[in-house]
C-alpha cells in the first residue's frame, strides 16, 4: 500500500487540502492504520499548541493562533507551488529523445532475440560451418592464425561415431544412424569410409552401415 | 503493440517446425530388373523433417520388407544410398551379412538416413536406394558392386564360416558347458573392448598447428600371413595421425591384389585403439615388395574429457584378397595374441550368436549352431 506524502497527511490533518485531495487522503487514512494514527498525533498536537498559546501571556493578543496557522499554511502552499514550477522548468523541452533511446533499446532487444533464436536453431553442423567461416574472414581481416577444433570448411569429413556415421561437405551432411549399442564397433578407412557395425535387436541382424566419399 | 506481434512471428518463424515427409521427399527405390531379391514394401513410419535455420533436417526411417527371388539361399546383401542433392561426392550404404534366407523367403532391412541440406536446395528426389550387391550360399554374387561390396560381405562370410567351425569343435569337445563359458567370455570382450570417435579427412592436415614428428610403426607379425609388413610410418601431430607410408612384402606362392593392414594407436597414458585400417589396391606378385601410401588424416576427436594424443602405433595385415578371388583372413589363433585381444572386436558372426545366447539362451544357440 503506497502512503499519501507526510505534507499531504499534514495538511489533512489540519483541513487543508482541496475536495478531490480530502476524499483520496480520507479513503486511505480509512483502511490505513499507521496513516490514522499519524492523522490523529498532528490533530493533538495542534490542539495541544492552541491551547497552550492560550496560557501564553508572552504572546501578543491580537496575533491570534488561527490566523498565524493559515499564513504558515499558506506559505507551505507557495513553496509546493514554486518547487513544482521549477521542476517543470528543469525538466527537457522536449521528450523525443528518450524516445529515440527507447526506440533504439527495443531495436537492440529485438536483434538480440533474433541472434539468440537463430542460433540457437541451427543444427550443430551449421553452426560449426558458420562459425568457421567468421573465424576465416576475421583471420584475413586481422592475419591472425586462428585454431579450431573443426576442419577446414571446405573439406570432405568422414566421421564415425558411437551413434552415426557421416559425411560432411560444406556444411551438409549425410548421417547413417543406428541405435546406441554396446556391441557397436566403430570403422575408418584411409581411403575415405567411415564404418559401423552392429546387431540390431529388433532383427538379430548383423547390420554394417558405411559412408563413404569420392571414388570409392 | 504492432511490433509486438510482429515481432512474435520472427521468433516463432525461427522456432524448428517438425513435420511429415511429403511425397516427393520420399527416397526412391530403385532395384535393376533382374535384381535377385523384390521390395514387397517399404514403410517409412517416423520420417520426418525439420527447417532449423537455413538448412532442412530430414529423417528417414525406412523398414523395407524384401523377398529372395532365386533358388538360392542370400548370405548377405547391400543397399546403396545416394544423396547427390546432399553431398556430391558422398554416399552410404547398409550390409546386412550372416543372412541365411531361403528361396521365397522374405526379410526385413531397416535403413535410418538423416540429411542435412540448405533449404534452397533443389526440391528433386533427395535420396536414391539400389542395390549394390548380393551374395549367395555358394559364395557367388550378383550386383554393379561399386562399393566393393562382394569383397565386403565375401570376407564377413569366411569369417562367419571360420568361428562357426570354430564353436561347432567347442560344443563337440566341451559340450554345452564349454560353448556357455566362450559366449560369455565373448560379452565380456565386446564389453571391454576400447572405442573412440573418429574422423578421416582427405587431403592434408586437419586443424591441427602442433609441430609433426614422423612415427615409426612397429607391427604385429601374425605367423601364416601371406603378406610381411617391412617397414612403414606416419605423422603424428597431438590428436592427429596423417599420410601413412608402409613398405609390404608378399611372401606367398600367389599374386595379390588387394590387403588391409590395421592400425592400432597408443595414446600418452598407455591406451590402445583400433584406429582404423589402411586398404590398397595393388599387384603384387609372389615375392615381390611394395610401398602402400594414402593422402589423408586420422583425428581423434575427443577421449572423455581429455583430448587424445598419439605416442605410438602398431600395423597388422588384417585381410588379404588374391588375385584369383580367394581371401586370407587371420585365424582364431591370431586373433587370440594380446595385443589384438585388447582391441579387436568379435567377428559378424560371433556377436550375432553371442546376441542369440543372451536373447534365447544356449538351447537356441546349439540349434543356430547345427542349421549351417
Amino acid at each position: 500500500m503506497k502512503h499519501p506524502a507526510e505534507v499531504q497527511i499534514a495538511l489533512f490533518a489540519g483541513g487543508d487540502v482541496g475536495r478531490w485531495e480530502r476524499w483520496r487522503v480520507a479513503r486511505h487514512v480509512a483502511r490505513c492504520a499507521e496513516c490514522q494514527h499519524e492523522v490523529q498525533s498532528l490533530r493533538d498536537a495542534g490542539t495541544q499548541l492552541r491551547e497552550l498559546s492560550g496560557e501564553m501571556p508572552d504572546l501578543p493578543n491580537a496575533l491570534g493562533w488561527n490566523r498565524l496557522a493559515q499564513e504558515i499554511t499558506g506559505n507551505i502552499r507557495v513553496g509546493l507551488a514554486a518547487g513544482e514550477a521549477i521542476a517543470l522548468f528543469d525538466k527537457p523541452a522536449s521528450t523525443k529523445p528518450r524516445l529515440g533511446w527507447n526506440a533504439a533499446l527495443l531495436l537492440l532487444g529485438a536483434t538480440a532475440i533474433f541472434a539468440i533464436a537463430f542460433w540457437s536453431s541451427l543444427p550443430p553442423q551449421q553452426a560449426e560451418h558458420l562459425l568457421a567461416s567468421l573465424k576465416r574472414i576475421r583471420t584475413e581481416r586481422i592475419g591472425t592464425v586462428i585454431r579450431s577444433g573443426a576442419a577446414a570448411p571446405d573439406e570432405v569429413v568422414v566421421e564415425a561415431s558411437a551413434t552415426g556415421i557421416q559425411v560432411k561437405e560444406n556444411g551438409r551432411t549425410l548421417s547413417l544412424m543406428h541405435p546406441r549399442s554396446d556391441g557397436a564397433t566403430v570403422s575408418i578407412s584411409m581411403q575415405g569410409s567411415a564404418g559401423v557395425r552392429f546387431v540390431d535387436a529388433d532383427t538379430g541382424q548383423v547390420t554394417t552401415n558405411k559412408v563413404y566419399y569420392a571414388e570409392q | 503493440m504492432r511490433s509486438s506481434s510482429v515481432l512474435l512471428a520472427t521468433v516463432l518463424a525461427l522456432v524448428p517446425l517438425n513435420g511429415v515427409l511429403s511425397a516427393a521427399a520420399l527416397p526412391k527405390i530403385d532395384f535393376p530388373v533382374d535384381s535377385p531379391v523384390d521390395l514387397l514394401s517399404a514403410d517409412y513410419g517416423e520420417s520426418n523433417e525439420t527447417a532449423r535455420g537455413g538448412a532442412l533436417l530430414l529423417d528417414f526411417h525406412a523398414a523395407l520388407s524384401l523377398r529372395n527371388a532365386t533358388q538360392r539361399k542370400i548370405r548377405g546383401i547391400t543397399l546403396l544410398v545416394t544423396a547427390q542433392d546432399v553431398t556430391a561426392g558422398g554416399k552410404g550404404s547398409v550390409t546386412i551379412t550372416s543372412l541365411d534366407v531361403g528361396p521365397q523367403e522374405t526379410f526385413p532391412v531397416r535403413i535410418d538416413l538423416r540429411l542435412l541440406r540448405p533449404l534452397q536446395a533443389s526440391s528433386s528426389v533427395p535420396v536414391q536406394i539400389g542395390l549394390d550387391g548380393v551374395l549367395f550360399d555358394d559364395l557367388s554374387f550378383y550386383g554393379p558392386d561399386k562399393l566393393s561390396s562382394r569383397r565386403t560381405m565375401t570376407l564377413s562370410e569366411w569369417e562367419a564360416r571360420r568361428d562357426r567351425r570354430y564353436f561347432k569343435s567347442v560344443l563337440a569337445s566341451g559340450g554345452p558347458e564349454r560353448l556357455r563359458q566362450e559366449m560369455l567370455e565373448s560379452l565380456t570382450h565386446e564389453a571391454d573392448r576400447p572405442s573412440l570417435d573418429v574422423q578421416v579427412v582427405r587431403g592434408g592436415r586437419a586443424t591441427n598447428f602442433e609441430p609433426e614428428k614422423q612415427v615409426q610403426f612397429a607391427f604385429l607379425r601374425l605367423p601364416d600371413s601371406p603378406v610381411e609388413p617391412v617397414d612403414g610410418m606416419a605423422r603424428i601431430a597431438g590428436n592427429e595421425a596423417r599420410a601413412p607410408r608402409l613398405e609390404v612384402k608378399n611372401r606367398s606362392d600367389r599374386a595379390i591384389r588387394y590387403l588391409e593392414v590395421g592400425w592400432i594407436v597408443h595414446d600418452q597414458t598407455g591406451r590402445e585403439f583400433l584406429a582404423g585400417s589402411v586398404p590398397a589396391a595393388l599387384n603384387l606378385a609372389p615375392g615381390q615388395q611394395s610401398r602402400i601410401f594414402e593422402n589423408a588424416t586420422l583425428k581423434f576427436p575427443q577421449l572423455g574429457a581429455q583430448p587424445l594424443s598419439i605416442e605410438s602405433m602398431t600395423g597388422f595385415v588384417s585381410s588379404v584378397e588374391f588375385a584369383d578371388g580367394t581371401l586370407w583372413i587371420p585365424t582364431r589363433g591370431d586373433l587370440g595374441s594380446p595385443q589384438l585381444q585388447r582391441v579387436m572386436a568379435p567377428s559378424d558372426e560371433e556377436q550375432r550368436l553371442a546376441q542369440i545366447y543372451r536373447k534365447k539362451g544356449l538351447a537356441a544357440l546349439v540349434a543356430e549352431l547345427n542349421k549351417f
